[in-house]
């Protein structure tokens, strides 16, 4: 079963083409790597992926995500990024309490008492590896986490949707060791329930997790397996 | 600058001890006579509280909305033109809003209330509920600005429809400045003078009585602050002695209420600006079934694509008719010919004395502009250029009708020049610095520390740093802010009621400076509007408010170009 797949996707800005043409796949339930030198357009296919495209930048070919294809009249992207959540590589907090962060989606699109919203909300923080930290201080403003806090804060946020497919840009660029492993064991536990596209240019990380690496590289794209 | 603005509040306290204040009469008696001595403001300050409420009231939720629509769902390149169009409502000058308030208003109100003439509170209040839009379109759409875009795409890709983003993400860190816009619209709501004055009907002494009174009170006559200070009283009571003093009182009332609103809604703008909402709100809500949330979305799309139309709307129609109405101008004889008397004729003096009020007033207000922005931005400390900076703004928002009144006091009274175009133009000036000062200022920190330092490491002395590297870097600004506050000052009309205008006689070039008044399009069109029965003088009225508002859009209009030629160098 595919989870998601791009056919012959190529990217492009003012005629110029920056990515592509690529394709590939990801099955159910794996998750995949995307490398790729710097200004390779890894972080812009993900965008590309949920239609969160700047207006500047046009994609080609087909873009399927669970079943829906991305790009086409009169798709409901909104119910489509709530199923694939995209989590950027800078971490953008609202500025709200830590819980009101957990729920900003969830509370959104089910329909839901306060108190299973913050149940969701708490599962989702353990198991982005944030619990232990912030248990003591929900209502804190979520401004005072650490840059590390907050990149878990966002993962947290896109957990508590319950989401079948997860897109993470750069997880772990703004992290120190200690915090980069918390997050790897946290992207590592959702291996088998959700699938997961993780964009990163740290070889050895994308290899300890994922099961097949896709290249961008320029205008020739390269599979391998791990 | 400071010395201004301590001699415009100097003014009103040497006044007040001129004579003697009841204040607990004045804040609380609605009668107001002043062969017997009786000065109470109470149904002034009614007045002014309740145009003020309405214009917010209508201005403040649209002009919100529309910034909203602008921002944040018109496509990017709609947003200049929809942003422009808003900015143009500003263009017009106060006296030619006055005027279709007299033409379209007025019988509104009549008609609908079924009162005679019109002239009523609610007339004003809409008067200034137009002129206050594009001042939180544009402060609500700065802060929707720095929104930073990330929050936007972080919301939008955990599943939030259009709606859902701009309410839960986008709003909460802008709220804060978008409500400084509305003070910000309330205080330049407070000040206005001369549009008010053509169409509140001037009451003294009119007060509410119980709340099914509202209703009446709204459609009739009244009084505001401004309105007092701009009749004739304040000629006739001389400047000194118990009526000159409650005037002064009056006016000081006012600066205090402006001055207020206008630094909270500046210090509000700041803070907004770092995009952290002043308290946390927990909310849960928010959430339903697919297709209820669906139709909300679309709902509230739909009313914000219609409110940012409504500014658009707006321009048009005022647009409209000051073009249709205003054919006259299009006459090249209008332009040259002489004014006659009551029935208007045509208005080569008053362009001249516009333009040599404009000159002198860009002449004066260049140096010191530019003198003023410098100190702030370069040689003051930290502190010093703070206090500098908002006393600048404060100056900015004193109301033009008490800019007019100093310079009766000071230039006119005082110094003994009568009516003369040099304390006009110097009033005016007073009105164009803060634009500069601020503009230069900007332009200034915005140098690149790299160039400062290359230009250090060359041996440079500061004074030839500041002369060859900084004030080239800010003329662009320095012009830009010139002609925007140009355009401002072309259309101002109290502050030259006091000091330099005359209706008729002042022919040509000025001779001297005492006692040599000019005739201006905007005092012009005072005149016309209120006294000329004529029909002629309706022909010309309206041409005069179209050439007056012809050039101060190409103040404005050059204001652009001009900025983008000197950056481009």
């Amino acid at each position: 079963m595919t989870a998601l797949a791009a056919e012959d996707l190529v990217l492009s800005c003012a005629g110029r083409v920056i990515c592509g043409p690529l394709s590939f796949a990801v099955a159910t339930g794996t998750t995949v790597g995307l490398s790729g030198p710097s200004g390779a357009g890894k972080s812009t296919i993900l965008r590309a992926l949920v239609g969160l495209l700047p207006p500047a930048i046009v994609a080609a070919g087909r873009r399927t995500v669970l079943g829906v294809e991305v790009g086409a009249a009169g798709v409901d992207l909104p119910a489509l990024r709530s199923r694939a959540v995209l989590v950027g590589q800078t971490p953008v907090v609202f500025p709200a309490s830590i819980l009101a962060n957990a729920t900003f989606g969830v509370r959104h699109v089910v329909r839901a008492s306060r108190a299973e919203l913050r149940r969701r909300a708490e599962a989702a923080l353990v198991e982005a590896g944030l619990w232990d930290e912030v248990a003591d201080r929900l209502d804190a403003p979520a401004s005072e986490l650490s840059v590390g806090q907050r990149q878990r804060l966002c993962l947290a946020r896109a957990l508590a949707l319950d989401p079948l497919v997860l897109l993470l840009d750069e997880p772990t660029s703004a992290l120190d060791a200690a915090a980069t492993a918390t997050v790897e064991d946290a992207v590592a536990g959702l291996a088998g329930r959700r699938t997961v596209l993780i964009v990163s240019h740290h070889q050895p990380q994308l290899e300890r997790l994922c099961t097949q690496v896709v290249t961008v590289a320029g205008t020739s794209p390269a599979e391998r397996s791990v | 600058m400071g010395v201004v603005l301590v001699s415009i509040v100097g003014y009103l306290i040497i006044g007040l001890q001129s004579g003697s204040v009841d204040w607990g009469r004045l804040l609380t008696s609605s009668v107001w006579d002043a062969p017997s001595g009786q000065f109470g403001a109470l149904s002034m300050i009614f007045g002014t509280g309740v145009v003020a409420v309405i214009a917010l009231t209508l201005a403040a939720p649209l002009g919100w909305a529309a910034a909203v629509a602008v921002h944040e769902l018109a496509p990017p390149r709609w947003r200049g033109f929809l942003r422009a169009g808003t900015e143009l409502l500003a263009v017009v000058p106060s006296i030619v809003y006055g005027l279709i308030g007299i033409a379209f208003l007025r019988p509104f109100v009549a008609e609908l209330a079924d009162v005679p003439g019109g002239d009523s509170l609610l007339a004003a209040g809409l008067v200034l509920a137009v002129m206050v839009l594009p001042t939180i379109v544009a402060v609500s759409t700065d802060a929707l600005a720095g929104v930073p875009a990330g929050v936007r795409e972080a919301a939008a890709a955990c599943g939030l429809k259009r709606s859902e983003v701009i309410r839960d993400a986008v709003i909460p860190p802008a709220r804060r400045a978008m409500g400084a816009a509305a003070l910000l619209g309330l205080a330049r709501a407070l000040g206005e003078t001369i549009a008010v004055f053509l169409v509140v009907g001037r009451a003294d002494g009119r007060m509410l009585d119980g709340v099914g009174d509202l209703w009446n009170r709204l459609v009739r006559p009244g009084q505001t602050l401004t309105t007092k200070l701009n009749g004739p009283e304040s000629i006739l009571a001389g400047t000194a002695g118990d009526h000159w003093a409650a005037l002064c009182a009056l006016g000081l009332l006012l600066l205090a209420a402006v001055v207020a609103f206008t630094v909270i809604g500046q210090r509000e703008v700041r803070a907004g600006q770092g995009g952290r909402p002043r308290r946390y709100r927990a909310r849960s809500g928010g959430g339903g079934a697919p297709r209820w949330r669906r139709g909300r979305d679309r709902v509230t799309r739909g009313a914000l694509t219609a409110a940012a139309v409504a500014p658009l709307v707006l321009v048009v129609a005022v647009g409209g008719v000051i073009l249709t109405r205003g054919t006259a101008a299009l006459d090249p004889g209008f332009w040259s010919s002489e004014s006659v008397g009551a029935s208007g004729g045509g208005i080569r003096d008053q362009l001249v004395g516009t333009g040599v009020l404009v000159l002198a007033a860009g002449l004066l207000a260049a140096p010191v502009g530019l003198a003023l922005g410098l100190v702030i931005a370069e040689y003051a400390r930290p502190a010093v250029a703070r206090w500098l900076r908002s006393l600048t703004l404060m100056l900015g928002g004193v109301p033009s009708i008490l800019l007019g009144l100093w310079g009766y006091w000071l230039f006119s009274t005082r110094l003994g020049w009568g009516k003369s175009w040099l304390a006009g133009a110097i009033v005016l000036a007073v009105l164009a610095v803060p634009p500069v000062a601020i503009a230069v200022a900007a332009a200034v920190v915005e140098l690149p520390g790299e160039r400062r330092e290359a230009a250090l490491a060359n041996g440079l002395r500061r004074s030839q740093l500041v002369r060859s590297v900084v004030v080239p870097h800010a003329l662009p600004g320095l012009l830009t802010g010139l002609l925007l506050g140009l355009a401002r000052a072309a259309g101002e009309t109290a502050p030259l009621l006091f000091t330099a205008a005359i209706f008729s006689g002042a022919r040509g070039l000025p001779d001297g400076v005492v006692d040599a008044p000019v005739s201006a399009l905007p005092t012009h069109i005072f005149t016309l509007a209120q006294d000329a029965g004529d029909a002629a003088a309706g022909d010309a009225v309206w041409g005069t408010a179209l050439a007056l508002t012809l050039i101060a859009g190409l103040l404005v209009l050059a204001a652009t170009p001009a900025r983008r030629r000197l950056e481009a160098r």
